[in-house]
């Protein structure tokens, strides 16, 4: 299972900590979840300098808000949210910028770069896997790299977007068939 | 696995009966895995309590001047104050000209005064 999961109590005192000032306990938090917010921000963004940005972001962000957590969901969830709204809020604002200031394409807002892999058929797979996900639209990208790179099952995926279940299955569907297309292409 | 057999795990994976963390870790076994570059933890923390030291210290400067406006303000206050009653025992009314250091003075003589003549 790639999800990160962690005893509950555990994690309630390290927010606790983080909470009080404790750089550690926060540098902990950090350190368990940037693999998460890596495969959230990166799959979307693609890899590049401005999706680094946006991870630190959602650090940042996370560190201003923790007094909001109340530990009904878990810090895992609570993450995930915020990573994903931040990814989309930069998607919104590539769109806005590009349509404003430039003649290129969507699949041009993206930068990608394939990182050094021990065999050429990993680094066909990575290709296929990033060049598909950033050509899809973003509404199906997101429910695609939730249950595709993070593992999250459909209900899951459901609470994290705030999108009632039945809304998650049909994009899930239609996702499917864009994908699908996207692949023939490639 | 070789490129169709990803394409075909990936189209796969988005069956509604597929199980999302085996797919996850296929994928993740082949390779397609992200993180972010060396030392993305200490730039986070750095610009996390950095930021926190310079609002730290934006908070005391405020305070500070504050305090300052404060003391400043009641010191102002009291003499304006004590201005008030050593005029008005001085000139036996708080009138305009009582202010100006004009309440003895005709107007013919305020025009000597200002004209030379």
């Amino acid at each position: 299972m790639i999800k990160e999961s962690y005893n509950a109590a555990e994690e309630g005192n390290l927010v606790k900590a983080a909470l009080d000032g404790d750089k550690r306990a926060f540098g902990e938090i950090v350190s368990r979840y940037q693999k998460m917010v890596a495969r959230t921000v990166k799959s979307m963004l693609g890899d590049s300098v401005f999706a680094e940005d946006i991870g630190q972001e959602v650090f940042i962000k996370l560190y201003y808000s923790l007094s909001e957590f109340r530990g009904e969901a878990k810090l895992s969830t609570y993450i995930q949210k915020i990573a994903v709204n931040l990814t989309l809020n930069e998607i919104k604002r590539r769109k806005r910028f590009f349509s404003m200031f430039s003649q290129k394409g969507n699949n041009e807002m993206y930068e990608f770069e394939v990182a050094d892999h021990d065999t050429e058929e990993r680094k066909e797979a990575s290709e296929i896997v990033n060049k598909a996900l950033l050509a899809m639209d973003p509404k199906f990208r997101v429910i695609v790299m939730m249950r595709m790179l993070q593992g999250y099952s459909t209900k899951e995926t459901a609470e994290i977007l705030d999108l009632p279940l039945g809304t998650v299955l049909s994009r899930l569907s239609r996702a499917q068939e864009q994908l699908k297309g996207i692949l023939e292409k490639l | 696995m070789n490129s169709s057999e990803i394409k075909t795990l990936l189209i796969s994976s988005l069956n509604a009966d597929a199980d999302p963390a085996e797919v996850s870790r296929k994928l993740e076994d082949e390779g397609i895995s992200y993180d972010f570059s060396k030392g993305f933890g200490d730039k986070v923390l750095n610009r996390i309590f950095s930021t926190g030291l310079t609002v730290t210290r934006e908070v005391e400067f405020l305070k500070s001047m504050n305090f300052a406006f404060y003391r400043i303000a009641l010191t102002g206050v009291a003499a304006i104050v004590v201005l008030l009653i050593s005029i008005f025992l001085m000139e036996g009314s708080l009138s305009f000209n009582s202010f100006l250091g004009l309440s003895d003075s005709y107007d013919e003589s305020i025009v000597c005064l200002l004209t030379g003549n």
